[in-house]
């Protein structure tokens, strides 16, 4: 695509989004701030399990531990600054927190491949949210507030709205940017062939680490925001195995290791359970587990996959062009 | 002597992890596929004998054996269907995905059937325990413990012994020479998977009986296994049985001397070192270098 066509055709989203919440019911509103949000971890997700190929299951624990270090910042030290403002402190301080906590379990862990990563992250997932459940001084079992800093005259919704869409079009930027980069280049080695890529000289270590820690702070930083909009949290409302698993079905549902997959796949699937299906919410899980198997066996490359497929039928002779 | 006592426990603790994760390790073992369905299989199972026991008064133990049999047609036909096509048309590591897609499923349906609470059976020797000197221990749970080796050794001698046995290990040693030497592969795929799902539901029954239950600790399960693979090695009965045995003590000693709310902590502790130093488990993988 050409690079002015592709600014302006984002300048108009950004106008669109802005515009937006005018029209929308506090419902839709909400919806589609659950949208920004579930896209932004999407994207997160893909920039490891899409690019390198290491699919994690566990990714909940960055949500829950950036929702909580959020929490308890502010528990300790009170609200830095005034108004909305006083989200960022928070904020960033769970994103890095994240991000450190990444790297310091990066190294043994990405020493796993393809089905022993995928577990030991389940397995990292399930054990971070028991511990914050477990040991008293993280309050997970009782729970946790933060107080959102709302605007006075603005409703709580269209904060959100506005916020997680700030988020989501910084996750996306971020992704563009590894996408084209020296390090989404090499990530994509990885993903095809890491032994390979190791001995052409590609540092893969240093890159999947980079990857992994980009990804988690990615995350926590929409995992606290995340505490800030639900206001009162436990463990179980931020460690879900729901959340993990989400992020690999909207990526697996769009195409995944694309740009633009999670967030078609992320529309998709709210589309799907929030909007055509809300009234059946005890059924949710099964109506997620139903349609990953049904996208695995159907369209295995996701719809953009089956999108580039159709194309390529029809023009062999034009070269595949990536997403 | 709490030393002796937490040792004791762990033991029969661990006979029970290796019951209910030999299934998953002989779907590893010969098919290479994670099952991340399996604790939805055990987790069937418990409930399958908790409601025998509360509508027939079946005993749980004996419950094992029917329970057995439907999973084992659940598992065939699943096999033969989803995976199967899943990994034609995807890949093996699609699998993963589709049985997770499936164990959501399961939980779902699970909990709509029976509700989010913890359930338990209780026989009536649920309460009674037999002395050992100072050492004491539930009837249950050495009932329990004696079921699961019972099992593991018919496992055992089935695939040493049996001509389905030694199918099986050719399947899982070399797929093309085994159907080249005239056997059913895909065939004896689906009855791996039956068998293992079998197993699996039949340790639920016996689950049921020791642990509390619900269908959101399918997970665990599902964890479990994957850890008693990691520990013991991948395939076979006494693989299982070592590894299972290893989790069960280092469950009861982290219970004991350090908390019981640290359990999973160092369970999962134990299976990261374990990944990085002996990847392929104690006892390695019982069919072979192959994979």
């Amino acid at each position: 695509m050409n690079r002015s066509l592709a600014l302006l055709l984002g300048l108009a989203a950004v106008v669109v989004i802005a515009v937006l919440p005018i029209w929308m019911g506090p419902f839709y509103t909400r919806v589609a701030q659950l949208f920004f949000f579930s896209a932004g971890l999407a994207i997160a997700w893909n920039i490891l399990g899409g690019f390198s190929g290491y699919w994690s299951f566990g990714h909940t624990a960055f949500i829950g531990m950036g929702a909580f270090a959020a929490a308890h910042l502010v528990g300790q030290i009170g609200p830095v600054g005034s108004g909305p403002w006083s989200m960022i402190v928070p904020v960033v301080f769970a994103g890095l927190l994240c991000g450190l906590f990444a790297l310091v379990i990066a190294y043994p862990i990405l020493r796993l491949r393809g089905i022993y990563f995928a577990i030991a992250m389940l397995g990292v997932g399930q054990v971070v949210g028991e511990l914050v459940n477990n040991i008293r001084w993280f309050q997970g079992g009782v729970g946790v507030f933060l107080a959102a800093p709302v605007p006075a005259g603005m409703p709580p919704e269209d904060f959100f709205y506005y916020v997680f869409a700030a988020l989501l079009i910084v996750c996306f930027v971020v992704s563009v940017l590894v996408r084209n980069s020296r390090f989404g280049y090499a990530l994509l080695a990885v993903r095809e062939d890491e032994d390979t890529a190791m001995m052409l000289g590609v540092a893969t270590e240093r890159y999947k680490i980079l990857a992994f820690v980009l990804s988690a702070t990615l995350v926590g930083t929409l995992g606290a925001v995340y505490g800030y909009s639900v206001g009162y949290f436990t463990t179980y409302t931020v460690f879900r195995l729901d959340f993990s698993l989400n992020m690999i079905v909207f990526c697996l549902i769009g195409g995944i290791g694309t740009l633009f997959g999670p967030i078609i796949g992320t529309a998709i699937m709210l589309f799907l359970t929030q909007v055509l299906l809300s009234r059946f919410l005890d059924i949710h899980l099964l109506i997620t587990g139903a349609l990953v198997v049904a996208i695995i066996l159907l369209v295995p490359g996701g719809i953009l996959g089956a999108v580039k497929q159709k194309f390529a039928r029809r023009a062999p002779a034009a070269k595949s062009v990536e997403a | 002597m709490l030393f002796l006592q937490t040792t004791l426990n762990g033991l029969v603790l661990g006979g029970i992890y290796s019951l209910a994760a030999v299934g998953f390790s002989l779907v590893f073992g010969v098919l290479g596929i994670v099952n991340l369905t399996h604790g939805i299989f055990v987790i069937a199972g418990a409930y399958a004998a908790m409601v025998l026991y509360a509508r027939l008064g079946l005993d749980p133990l004996l419950a094992m054996l029917p329970i057995g049999a439907v999973l084992f047609a659940v598992g065939y036909a699943y096999q033969r269907t989803v995976i199967q096509w899943a990994i034609s048309r995807a890949s093996l590591v699609a699998s993963l995905v589709v049985t997770f897609g499936v164990a959501m499923i399961g939980r779902n349906l699970l909990q709509l059937v029976f509700g989010p609470d913890t359930h338990t059976i209780t026989p009536s020797y649920s309460f009674s325990s037999v002395t050992f000197g100072p050492l004491q221990i539930d009837v249950v749970r050495l009932v329990a413990l004696g079921a699961s080796l019972v099992l593991l050794i018919a496992l055992a001698l089935v695939l040493s012994r049996t001509h389905f046995g030694r199918a099986i290990r050719a399947t899982a040693q070399q797929p093309l020479a085994a159907q080249l030497s005239g056997l059913n592969v895909r065939n004896l795929h689906g009855l791996t998977f039956g068998l293992g799902a079998a197993l699996a539901g039949a340790s639920g029954a016996i689950i049921g009986i020791i642990q509390p239950f619900s269908s959101a600790s399918e997970v665990a399960w599902t964890l479990n296994a994957f850890i008693v693979v990691v520990l013991g090695g991948i395939g076979s009965p006494a693989g299982a049985l070592v590894g299972g045995l290893l989790l069960g003590l280092i469950n009861a000693y982290t219970a004991q001397y350090i908390g019981p709310s640290l359990t999973q902590a160092a369970m999962f502790l134990v299976l990261v070192i374990m990944l990085m130093v002996r990847p392929n488990g104690l006892l390695g993988n019982a069919f072979g270098e192959s994979r």
